[in-house]
């Protein structure tokens, strides 16, 4: 009876150990860290909320979250609005719809590195393919990562392009719930393809909306690999991302308690976001 | 029946859960077991050549020590090597001897007392003193009077440079305003678009610290004759020297001499003739040998000084150092491995096979090591430039000293959007804050 009683925890072991060593673990630790000064191998040093009020003086770090907002601004409705424009068009019936499905995910499956460097040659000022491409039609060149004023605009470019192939999968599954009979009714009533797609389609995949938002939300903030690779922050760190100042705190200056009080301060700004945004889009849902 | 089937999941649960435990045990002692026999441990880097260096070197020590055997591995892969050397520290699992430290990390090692003084060790300073000048001795001494390294091999940065070019621009550039001059004549718009194509030098553009090493850090040791960066917790580089040295870098920027953007990223700029100068180390004759054009003809010289520059010119040594970590316990073995391991005959052949320099101050003198630059005549400029080359100073926050200072040369020298002045006091005032607070 006993033993009964014991199986089914022992089943659910398996996400039980992965839950206490790979999220339980690391986030009370973390919490723990933000209380301490420690550099990996010397001991720590309780430094009561002084990580907080370094925090509250770090400008670099408001830099780089209003980098990360900038960044946003452009990623999430950039891949929102492309995103639904090529769902939207691949679930017409249109000649080699497989290949095309097939063809808009591949960026999503590979590397961020080796995308990161590909965009990292389009994008060169003076061998880039666009620079090029542009000055042979008498347009001038544009420092797409070297002028501080576009450089997050071009990493958010390259970003809807590598990740748009997911949310096109996520809207083609939203399309394809919409009952058939609403654009029957719609086309009965003389409706043109724009009032179907504004009265019928949108309303009827807000949910799926609202879960690319809060997908690309969460994934803009995590945006990490692209300046590490193509900027490295720069130039003047204006693509200096929040999780790459983190990431450069801790295992550049091994500052662990100082970026473990950074992690849990931007996921707090993260939550916030996405619980503002889940408050917006449900009203807009009413 | 029930109950029987209950029985045989329990049983199988157990033996599951049994091998599991078993094998996690036996994967969580795999580097005890190494420790529990006497051989102590030896990383070398990962590269071929070291690798080869080490193999030979282990097997030779091992045939005639059977009662001191070394087991040699390279590091294991990872990101970086400091971050494998961190890992394991945390992990307890440090090797007893790691040869191949970036001279910058020792200090931040030392501090955290995982090294041990080589100081301690029985004739230490008499082996230091007859491999290295009194200069590098002190510049590997820690803050706390101890040495926890000992120098094992440099790759002197220096210019290296396309002689078809050169000869067409009039000779090498040996000052700035000869540096200018040059990188003039060589600029050139190939395709007509009204854009350069062609530059006569590169520098990666991106604010990173180790960057650093490899455009101003170097000029400045060049033009100073090796001056500090910090001293005494202190920044003493905001002088002359690091304002000539931004200077030099804006008139390359600022006249489209070096380009901005960073064109590392593809093809070799070297190689397809895109640049004809840039400061790297001895490391690009293999590469070079290897993978260069058949008419791509190159050589190395000093990087270019002030106009006004006496003397000899110092550049970066980028010195890479042997250690032993505290969990060696058998310090005194250790000791006399690596004095076998730096012996002249090994240093030898360490520079044979791996074409890298060993850090001792008889390079160009004891005739066995002048004999293989005289066979090497791409080599043989570093051997002449290693008798000036400086390391880092030993500073446990040497890297974000580096930062700072980068982020201000990107502002002034590459952006502009602050004086050369004001961003040499911004650096010199944020590494004394960041002295202040530790």
């Amino acid at each position: 009876m006993r033993r009964n009683k014991l199986l089914p925890y022992f089943l659910v072991s398996p996400y039980l150990i992965h839950f206490l060593v790979f999220v339980a673990f690391p986030v009370g630790f973390s919490l723990y860290l933000t209380f301490n000064t420690w550099n990996i191998i010397s001991p720590m040093e309780f430094v009561g909320f002084g990580n907080f009020i370094r925090v509250s003086q770090d400008g670099l770090f408001f830099k780089a979250i209003f980098n990360t907002i900038k960044f946003l601004v452009v990623h999430i409705p950039l891949q929102i609005i492309v995103a639904l424009f090529l769902a939207e068009t691949l679930n017409q019936k249109i000649k080699f719809r497989p290949f095309f499905r097939g063809a808009f995910f591949l960026p999503v499956v590979v590397s961020g590195v080796v995308v990161s460097m590909l965009w990292q040659q389009l994008y060169g000022f003076d061998t880039g393919i666009l620079n090029r491409l542009m000055s042979s039609v008498g347009l001038p060149k544009v420092g797409w990562l070297t002028n501080p004023d576009v450089a997050m605009y071009s990493i958010a470019i390259m970003a809807t392009w590598k990740n748009v192939g997911l949310y096109v999968i996520l809207f083609l599954v939203g399309l394809q719930t919409v009952p058939p009979q609403y654009y029957e009714a719609a086309d009965l009533e003389g409706a043109s393809h724009w009032q179907k797609f504004r009265h019928i389609t949108l309303p009827m995949i807000n949910p799926t909306i609202f879960m690319v938002l809060i997908l690309s939300t969460i994934g803009g903030f995590s945006l990490f690999i692209e300046p590490y690779i193509m900027t490295g922050g720069g130039p003047l760190n204006s693509t200096l991302s929040a999780v790459l100042y983190i990431y450069k705190q801790a295992f550049t200056n091994y500052h662990m308690g100082y970026s473990a009080t950074l992690g849990f301060f931007f996921a707090f700004i993260i939550l916030m976001v996405v619980f503002i945004q889940k408050r917006f889009v449900e009203r807009g849902d009413q | 029946m029930i109950s029987h089937r209950m029985n045989r999941t329990g049983k199988m649960l157990k033996l599951v859960a049994g091998l599991c435990f078993l094998g996690l045990y036996l994967v969580s002692c795999g580097n005890r077991s190494d420790g529990d026999n006497d051989e102590l441990v030896y990383w070398s880097s990962n590269e071929a050549n070291e690798i080869e260096f080490a193999r030979r070197l282990v097997m030779e020590w091992n045939a005639e020590h059977h009662d001191e055997k070394i087991k040699f591995q390279p590091i294991p892969e990872g990101q970086s090597s400091e971050e494998i050397i961190l890992a394991a520290v945390v992990g307890k699992t440090t090797p007893d001897i790691y040869a191949n430290m970036w001279q910058g990390d020792v200090e931040f090692f030392a501090k955290s007392g995982v090294l041990i003084p080589f100081d301690t060790l029985d004739g230490f300073m008499d082996f230091i003193y007859s491999r290295c000048d009194s200069a590098l001795v002190d510049e590997i001494t820690s803050n706390d009077g101890h040495i926890y390294q000992i120098p094992w091999k440099i790759n002197p940065i220096m210019m290296i440079y396309n002689r078809k070019a050169i000869e067409e621009v009039g000779g090498i550039p040996r000052t700035y305003s000869e540096y200018f001059e040059a990188s003039k004549k060589y600029q050139k718009d190939n395709n007509g678009d009204g854009y350069v194509d062609q530059w006569f030098g590169y520098s990666d553009v991106r604010p990173i610290w180790h960057e650093l090493r490899f455009h101003f850090y170097l000029l400045y040791l060049a033009a100073s004759d090796g001056a500090p960066l910090v001293k005494a917790n202190k920044a003493v580089f905001n002088n002359e020297y690091a304002l000539e040295v931004f200077e030099f870098f804006s008139e390359l920027y600022a006249h489209n001499y070096f380009s901005r953007e960073r064109l590392s990223a593809g093809q070799d700029p070297f190689m397809t003739g895109k640049i004809a100068t840039k400061f790297t180390g001895p490391w690009e004759i293999a590469h070079l040998n290897k993978f260069k054009p058949d008419d791509l003809e190159y050589a190395y010289a000093p990087v270019p000084v002030p106009d006004d520059h006496q003397g000899p010119v110092y550049t970066y040594g980028d010195p890479k150092n042997i250690v032993i970590f505290n969990t060696c316990k058998r310090p005194a073995l250790a000791w006399k491995f690596l004095k076998s391991m730096i012996s002249e005959e090994n240093d030898l052949l360490f520079l044979k096979l791996s074409n890298q320099l060993p850090a001792r101050k008889d390079l160009t003198s004891n005739p066995k090591f002048t004999e293989v630059f005289a066979q090497n005549s791409k080599l043989a400029p570093f051997a002449e430039q290693a008798n000036y080359i400086r390391g880092v100073d030993n500073d446990e926050v040497i890297k974000e000293i580096f930062d700072i200072i980068i982020q201000e040369y990107q502002a002034s020298v590459l952006y502009g959007v602050k004086s050369h002045e004001d961003a040499l006091s911004d650096a010199e005032r944020a590494v004394n804050v960041l002295f202040l607070n530790r």
